[in-house]
């Protein structure tokens, strides 16, 4: 439907416009919007007062506390502004493999449906692609409910390949980042801990709200298919590794690859971000229902 | 247990060679993964490296068993079974069908002292079956157990055909030397003289009995205008008392000739029927009836007197039409322009009249007043009026002649001939010349006896018919068929009618076998007309039932013992099925891992 994926069906779609993004913390936005600001504004939320200068408001003055003090305070308010929302698509090669998993398009749609949700209460969205080959997408944000569709043709034509250090791109990307905002990281996090976590603490260092959302494919994480005397090739680097697999070592497979599922986990839990991970044999609509709140989303 | 190719192990070296291949090989599958972080853990469980344990693989496995089992059946194993084969020899020859005077025939009461034989051994190891009629032979594969050899050898059924004595003793010293059987039981009408072979158990059928015989029924047609067949049957008492017998010719069912007879014992009377009316065949029966009802009938057919086949080279054909009239003559007429020497290969006798062969025609010839020619030499002189002036009369060209009745008018003479002579002569010189050059017979003639007119010249017939005699060469009696003695299909013949009505198919030129039944066997084809063949016992070594020569075998001077016997039961067919189960399932595991593969 307009060049959506297939599990944007008009439901998924009304049950995803009741959603928004929720963060831990408030954020200046570039206009107004939904989301609390640490800036003085005309919101309904009581901020802090002040002491009256001429030429302020006489509306705000707190007559209640001029009666008891003999002073005149202004009373100030939040703001309340939009969110700047960035996503960053991992589209490296490994995203591509195993095939039949389709991991790279639940990413996309995974992206697709957050900035669906972003762009439906007001916010903006600014879509970056990490490695990937074919078509880039432009580093602008991206406001408007009806940019979707442009933004979803887009995500089309990119084609996972490549190889990238987590940590060193999104360092590259926090250069480029001028004002904080929610950041959600989509990615199969099939990398060393280490340039997991230092790739995602550059992003808390910033003081920006991250969800880091884990794709991983249902046989991938099952070693399903490998059997016997097998030489299996890193997609990315290449490296090969020859290795006899047989029921015991399927099992001990499986059981490291939940242990790297659970240390990413861990480190999100402990450093304050949100995780949520979705293997490909689960139906996405559900993924989506069931891990609103881990993705840092809200009703 | 044993090995029949003991060599083929030699291609077990293989295996040690496939195992150090397999612990140093190098050849998993390649699988792109999105990375190898989660396999790291999995080297520790590695064992394939070179030097380090190899991964037990139950293909693996498999795979050298299969390897295995292949060089092993390559080399033929076998085990040894201790074994007590028997071989069974049963006479189904003609004499077997004697009646005994007890009731049934000679066959039944062998069968069955056979069988007794048979129950009695216990059945320790495979049953070997032979006949004895019409040549000594296996029937089939050796049976495992006693009730299949005893159903084979109720499906026996004696023949009308002879033995071969000399054969089945051959073949008796053959089984009964011990090489190849532990117990040899020969049921038969003939004793075994001693020293009989110590493992043959004979089995003697029938007590001498008296018989009569037909011995031979001939037929032959004595010359030519002669309808009437000469018929000589042979008669023979095999007996102890002198008896009155009785002989009947019946012509295609109809009586038509017979002769009575006293036969001392020991006798062999020729009768003789000089005038058998034409039939197509004839039966002859003796009487009376004894206790081998076989040879008692004996059939001939006139077709088996053969006709002469006349070839007929003339300027004038109308000479040679009345030749076809004459019984058992077949004439061929050819201008002498388009005669060539290949047309002598299917004739008898050959006439050339007013002519003479470039060549010395090698079958009998007549020449008709022959021109001069450089082959025969003739010194000729014509003459307007020939008169014979002097016959031999002792010679068959000349016999019952009536000459001074031949009215002949203009003619030739002959002069002296360097190797004819002359049989009729007139004043001018030889009339009839006749010789034999290179074993055949040529006769000359200086008037033309043609066209043959039968009695309306008698003289000259009686002439003609002599001449023609002198070349065919008549007088020879008809050439008999024997059972158990295969015939020539003659050309044309596709079918051959079996004396009990059943068709069986005929390769012209070929021997055909099936002749083991006394009676009429008709022979046809698409273009040839029926043609009836007798075919009699005619064996007076199988008719003499009160003489039965024992069989002389000859065995080596001190045949092994043989209480037992060690056979070799090859186990190679238990291995190829072990190895096509084994290679099935191997498939079936790789087919499920290569699809399981595919779906990563």
């Amino acid at each position: 439907m307009l060049g959506l994926p297939d599990e944007f069906t008009p439901q998924f779609l009304t049950r995803l416009e009741e959603l928004r993004i929720r963060t831990r913390r408030q954020y200046a936005g570039m206009g107004k919007g939904a989301h609390l600001s640490p800036k003085r504004g005309s919101s309904l939320e009581f901020s802090d007062y002040r002491h009256y200068s001429p030429g302020d408001d006489f509306r705000y003055i707190d007559w209640g506390l001029y009666g008891r003090s003999d002073k005149l305070y202004i009373k100030l308010f939040k703001e309340e502004e939009d969110l700047l929302t960035y996503i960053f698509l991992d589209a490296s090669a490994s995203m591509a493999f195993p095939a039949s998993d389709r991991k790279f398009e639940r990413a996309v749609a995974t992206a697709l449906a957050i900035a669906y949700v972003a762009l439906g209460s007001g916010d903006r969205v600014m879509l970056r692609v990490l490695a990937g080959a074919g078509a880039k997408v432009d580093p602008v944000f991206l406001y408007g409910r009806h940019r979707i569709v442009e933004l979803a043709q887009k995500m089309r034509a990119i084609k996972p390949g490549g190889e990238y250090d987590l940590a060193q791109a999104l360092a590259r990307e926090l250069h480029s980042i001028r004002r904080a905002g929610k950041v959600f990281v989509v990615s199969d996090f099939l990398m060393l801990l280490n340039s997991v976590t230092r790739g995602l603490g550059l992003f808390t260092a910033a003081t920006m709200d991250v969800t880091a959302v884990q794709i991983l494919g249902g046989h991938e994480v099952q070693g399903q298919g490998l059997e016997g005397d097998v030489e299996v090739v890193d997609s990315e680097s290449g490296e090969s590794l020859r290795v006899a697999i047989g029921p015991r070592e399927r099992e001990q497979y499986h059981q490291t690859m939940l242990r790297l599922t659970r240390e990413i986990k861990q480190f999100c839990t402990k450093r304050g971000l949100h995780y949520a991970l979705h293997l490909t044999d689960q139906q996405f609509q559900d993924f989506f229902a069931r891990a609103v709140t881990d993705l840092g989303l809200a009703h | 247990m044993g090995l029949l190719y003991p060599g083929a192990l030699v291609f077990f070296a293989i295996v040690p060679a496939l195992v150090l291949a397999y612990l140093a090989r190098e050849r998993p599958t390649r699988v792109t993964v999105s990375s190898v972080l989660a396999f790291r853990a999995l080297r520790g469980f590695r064992k394939e490296r070179y030097g380090g344990r190899p991964r037990f693989d139950w293909m693996f496995l498999a795979e050298l068993l299969l390897l295995c089992l292949a060089v092993l059946a390559m080399a033929g194993p076998f085990v040894i079974r201790r074994s007590n084969p028997i071989a069974v020899l049963i006479d189904n020859s003609a004499a077997m069908q004697a009646s005994m005077p007890e009731g049934g025939t000679r066959f039944q009461d062998a069968v069955a002292k056979t069988e007794a034989m048979l129950l009695a051994s216990g059945g320790a190891g495979k049953i070997s079956v032979y006949v004895t009629a019409p040549a000594p032979r296996r029937i089939a594969p050796p049976y495992a157990t006693i009730a299949q050899a005893r159903r084979a050898i109720s499906r026996i059924k004696p023949l009308d055909a002879p033995d071969d004595a000399t054969a089945v003793a051959a073949l008796l010293a053959d089984i009964g030397s011990g090489a190849h059987y532990g117990k040899v039981i020969f049921a038969s009408s003939h004793a075994i003289a001693a020293p009989a072979p110590p493992l043959v158990h004979a089995i003697t059928s029938g007590d001498p009995i008296p018989n009569l015989a037909l011995s031979s029924f001939t037929l032959r047609r004595e010359m030519f205008g002669a309808e009437a067949l000469h018929a000589r049957i042979e008669v023979s008492n095999f007996g102890t008392e002198t008896k009155a017998i009785e002989v009947t010719i019946d012509g295609d069912g109809t009586r038509v000739a017979d002769a009575r007879e006293s036969l001392a014992p020991g006798e062999t009377a020729a009768l003789e029927f000089p005038s058998l009316p034409p039939a197509r065949i004839y039966r002859a029966v003796l009487s009376p009836s004894d206790g081998f009802p076989l040879d008692n009938v004996a059939n001939a057919t006139s077709g088996a007197v053969r006709a002469v086949s006349i070839l007929f080279i003339t300027p004038t054909p109308a000479d040679a039409q009345g030749l076809s009239t004459i019984p058992g003559a077949e004439v061929k007429t050819v201008a002498p322009d388009s005669f060539t020497p290949d047309d002598l290969k299917r004739a008898d006798v050959a006439i050339f009249e007013y002519s003479a062969p470039k060549e010395l025609p090698l079958v009998n010839a007549l020449l008709v007043m022959p021109p001069p020619d450089p082959v025969f030499g003739f010194a000729i002189k014509p003459a307007s009026q020939i008169d014979i002036a002097g016959w031999s009369k002792t010679d068959p060209v000349t016999d019952s002649v009536n000459f001074r009745m031949l009215n002949l008018r203009s003619g030739e003479f002959f002069g002296e001939h360097p190797w004819m002579s002359a049989v009729v002569s007139g004043q001018g010189g030889g009339l009839i010349l006749r010789g034999t050059r290179q074993d055949h017979r040529y006769v000359a003639t200086g008037f033309n006896p043609f066209p043959y007119l039968g009695k309306r010249n008698l003289p000259m017939s009686v002439l003609t018919l002599n001449m023609l005699s002198y070349l065919a060469g008549l007088g020879a009696s008809s050439a008999g068929y024997r059972t158990g003695e295969p015939f020539l299909v003659p050309a044309g013949v596709t079918e051959v009618t079996m004396p009990w009505g059943r068709k069986m198919k005929a390769q012209p030129g070929t021997l055909f076998q099936n002749v083991n039944t006394q009676g009429i066997y008709e022979l046809s084809g698409p273009a040839v007309a029926t043609i009836p063949r007798a075919v009699n016992l005619d064996d007076l070594a199988v008719s003499d039932l009160s003489n039965s020569q024992p069989l002389k075998v000859e065995v080596a001077p001190a045949p092994p013992s043989a209480a037992s016997f060690a056979e070799k039961a090859s186990i190679s067919p238990w291995i190829l099925l072990a190895i096509v189960v084994l290679g099935a399932f191997e498939a079936a595991i790789v087919y499920r891992r290569r699809h399981r593969m595919a779906e990563v």
